[in-house]
């Protein structure tokens, strides 16, 4: 942020609890050419209006906690480029999940979705040709999903629906699927056969447009889908 | 999956404040519920938006440390196996590489392998050929490897356990609210002065005693109270390129430099990091000269990462325990951690809990507990060790009703 | 002595939601920040579905029309070869194909068949749905 002369134009939602409705303020900043949207935010924060409320951890895409609408588009703060943007930059918080304050929503609505268990690590598909060494069965690595609700914000179903599990959600029961790490898949496929489950998605695709960790999660929902269709739960109701 | 639960503290338990929502106050609230203190943890932020949650996410063996670093060796790699029993599932447990790659570099291995073998880190000696098999990414030019059980943990959601775990047990986290100052009266801290972002009120939180856990702003937190911590904050640079090139942590084996570790983060792989010292935590470039000198580094280790793409570039930092006089690069700074009794200074009910890694952060919590509950009278061993600690997802759910 | 933070104990309550769009949560629907080509589909293939809706309770209104005798049919005959009438016709056909074609592409895709080809598949059907409309178009003009 030292870097000489630009400003950019930040346009911000605002929102206190207790207030009547929300507002957007608009603040100068001075940018550089490597400046991301959450340093601009950072900077706002720090130096102009102490009270802006903005959620990060890791500043650098592997947490998933500065999700937002950048220009109406949902991303992640810490690695969308300021460079990349219009003169006027508008940063609202994500969509169809309630709003805790300013930029930040409650994420507990957007964990509540999920079924009760999901794998947080899973075989690693690494470099290719590696060996493993001695003493381990197999390399493993975390799950893709980062949990940034970019998924739940972009997706249309979302949009007109707060009981719909949501794309991040059933692309974790597909996982389960895919690679059971012990759990019962019979219980994963009555999970995603219910009423509010993978019948609701349309095949929008937004999800997979808008998730920055290669989820694919409408590819996913969309392969639910085929091992339900195939006979895969004994759910009467679907 | 259930694992143990422990009854919620009593309405009557001493009441513990702790600024700073990061690895160590999580830990440190996990650890004093389960001792039946009554917790409130204060975050300015989102839980672990300091420093803690912007690491590579390097679960240490310590044998970064086993020669020039003693203390902290042995911490890290006690911790290492410790934490894999309490946070199940949380860690890339790939193990890791000291690779070397030049003469220089192999004129420290019999003293990396000693320091290894005084420090009690399980190693293993590889032959080149066996190096690149089990990474076949690695420079092709690798003169010798040690094999170490480090690991990967992703840098939020495993902190996140311990917060979970404290919530559900009974203690008041609160992210968002920001430590405006601290209440000082008659030389005791009586609470803290805070700002709530959420609805934008003033308030003050009450205590019987206030535990600063604010990593490379302790000396911050610590002047509101008119104490001192000899904290040098000591950020460094770090690079995520595109591309997972390889499933075990690398380490370049020299003495310690910049860019000198790889740690895979799902499909990234994270190069990291420089070092230099500043006053102010919050003031932290990222300058281009560092980047550059990330990717001339890793790509030493990895030759595929001088043409990966960017993904993001970033600083955070350290909490070095030292003085200014002390601090050149920060590197000499040692990283083991320091817990800080005020009533020493003259000021009561104010103790101060810095320094440290990511990967010791139950040791940390715990030397601090105890130095807590010796303040308190509360006579309750620590329980962390075996405890094993809820899913990070709990922490988002609702804490189940308990009877009393 | 106090330990409460006045206005963090109503953080339980919900703040507001907020939509894409204008304010009807539909809106959302249509708004092209952040759209790709399969949110796009699935915005006018639920126009052409109520469209074709709409279109039926017309064709079923105009048939009804028979039954009150030939004078009344034939003055609708000479509305329905108008210009203007055509045109309808040819926007009709529009929303059939694109209905149809993006119904076999939402099948296909919906059921697992081929979840990866989705924006493919559109610009294929979308040539092939251009090529009849155009041909259908020539052929319900060239009729008047």
């Amino acid at each position: 942020m030292s870097e000489a002369g630009s400003t950019r134009r930040f346009r911000v939602f605002r929102f206190k609890r207790g207030d009547m409705d929300w507002h957007f303020d608009t603040f100068e900043v001075p940018v550089g050419p490597s400046s991301t949207v959450l340093d601009a935010l950072r900077w706002i924060q720090r130096k102009l209006d102490r009270s802006l409320m903005i959620r990060h951890s890791c500043l650098h895409a592997s947490c998933g906690t500065c999700g937002m609408q950048i220009d109406g588009r949902e991303a992640l703060a810490c690695v969308t480029a300021v460079a990349d943007l219009g003169g006027t930059v508008t940063v609202e918080p994500l969509a169809n999940i309630p709003v805790l304050s300013d930029l930040v929503v409650d994420m507990e609505e957007f964990y509540a979705r999920f079924p009760d268990e999901i794998g947080s690590t899973r075989a690693s598909e690494g470099p290719a040709g590696a060996e493993v060494p001695e003493g381990i069965d197999a390399y493993e690595r975390f799950e893709d999903c980062i949990e940034c609700g970019l998924c739940l914000s972009a997706c249309p179903v979302s949009a007109t629906s707060d009981e719909y599990v949501g794309p991040a959600a059933l692309a974790a029961a597909q996982r389960l699927l895919e690679e059971p790490r012990g759990v019962d898949p019979a219980g994963v496929l009555d999970w995603a056969a219910a009423p509010n489950g993978a019948w609701r998605c349309h095949a929008a695709f937004e999800c997979t447009e808008a998730c920055p960790s290669d989820v694919n999660p409408a590819a996913r929902i969309m392969q639910l889908r085929s091992v339900l269709v195939r006979g895969g739960a004994k759910d009467g109701a679907a | 999956m259930m694992t143990q639960s422990a009854p919620r503290p009593p309405r009557d338990a001493p009441h513990v404040l702790i600024i700073g929502g990061g690895g160590t106050g999580g830990a440190l609230a996990h650890d004093l519920t389960l001792r039946g203190v009554r917790v409130t943890l204060l975050e300015r932020g989102e839980f672990t938006s300091g420093t803690t949650g912007r690491h590579h996410g390097l679960l240490h063996s310590g044998a970064r440390y086993a020669v020039a670093d003693k203390e902290s060796a042995v911490e890290c790699i006690e911790e290492n196996q410790l934490l894999r029993r309490i946070c199940p599932g949380s860690f890339e447990e790939n193990d890791g590489l000291f690779v070397a790659i030049t003469d220089e570099d192999m004129a420290t291995y019999d003293d990396f392998v000693r320091g290894c073998t005084e420090c009690e880190i399980p190693f293993t000696e590889l032959t080149p050929a066996e190096a690149v098999r089990l990474e076949p990414m690695l420079n092709p030019e690798v003169k010798a490897a040690v094999r170490v059980p480090d690991g990967t943990m992703d840098a939020m959601r495993m902190p996140l356990r311990f917060l979970a775990t404290a919530k559900h047990h009974g203690a008041t986290l609160m992210n968002y609210v920001e430590t405006v100052d601290l209440l000082v009266e008659g030389g005791d801290v009586k609470g803290a002065v805070v700002h709530d972002r959420v609805s934008g009120a003033d308030g003050e939180v009450r205590a019987d005693l206030v535990v600063n856990a604010t990593g490379p702003w302790s000396e911050q937190v610590a002047e509101m109270a008119g104490a001192h911590v000899p904290i040098q904050p000591s950020p460094g640079v770090l690079v995520a390129v595109r591309g997972r090139m390889s499933n075990m942590v690398l380490n370049r084996m020299h003495r310690s430099g910049d860019g000198d570790i790889i740690v895979p983060q799902r499909a990234l792989s994270v190069i990291g990091t420089s070092s230099w010292t500043v006053e102010d935590p919050d003031d932290l470039d990222v300058p281009e000269e560092h980047v550059r000198r990330m990717y001339e580094e890793g790509a030493k280790l990895i030759p595929a990462i001088a043409n990966a793409p960017l993904r993001a570039a970033w600083s955070a930092a350290r909490p070095l325990i030292g003085s200014d006089e002390a601090a050149g690069s920060g590197r000499e700074l040692s990283r083991t951690f320091k817990t800080i009794d005020h009533a020493n200074a003259g000021i009561g009910n104010f103790v101060t809990i810095t320094g440290g890694k990511a990967t010791t952060l139950r040791g940390m919590a715990e030397t601090c507990a105890d130095v807590v509950c010796g303040k308190l009278g509360v006579n309750e061993p620590c329980r962390t060790r075996e405890f094993v600690t809820l899913p990070h997802t709990a922490f988002y759910a609702e804490p189940e009703r308990r009877l009393a | 002595m106090s330990d409460r933070v006045p206005g963090v104990q109503e953080r339980g309550e919900r703040g507001p939601v907020r939509r894409k769009g204008v304010g009807v949560p539909t809106s959302g629907w249509f708004d092209p920040r952040g759209r790709a080509i399969g949110g796009f589909a699935f915005a006018v293939n639920r126009i052409t579905g109520l469209g074709l809706v709409f279109y039926l309770y017309l064709h079923l209104t105009v048939l009804s029309l028979l039954l009150r005798g030939e004078q009344s049919w034939n003055d609708f005959l000479k509305l329905a070869t108008s210009w203007a009438f055509l045109s309808l016709d040819v926007l009709l056909l529009f929303g059939l194909l694109y209905h149809g074609l993006n119904g076999i592409r939402v099948a296909l895709v919906g059921t697992g068949v081929v979840p990866n080809r989705q924006k493919a598949l559109w610009w294929s059907l979308g040539v092939i749905g251009t090529i009849l409309l155009i041909g259908g178009a020539l052929h319900i003009y060239g009729s008047m």
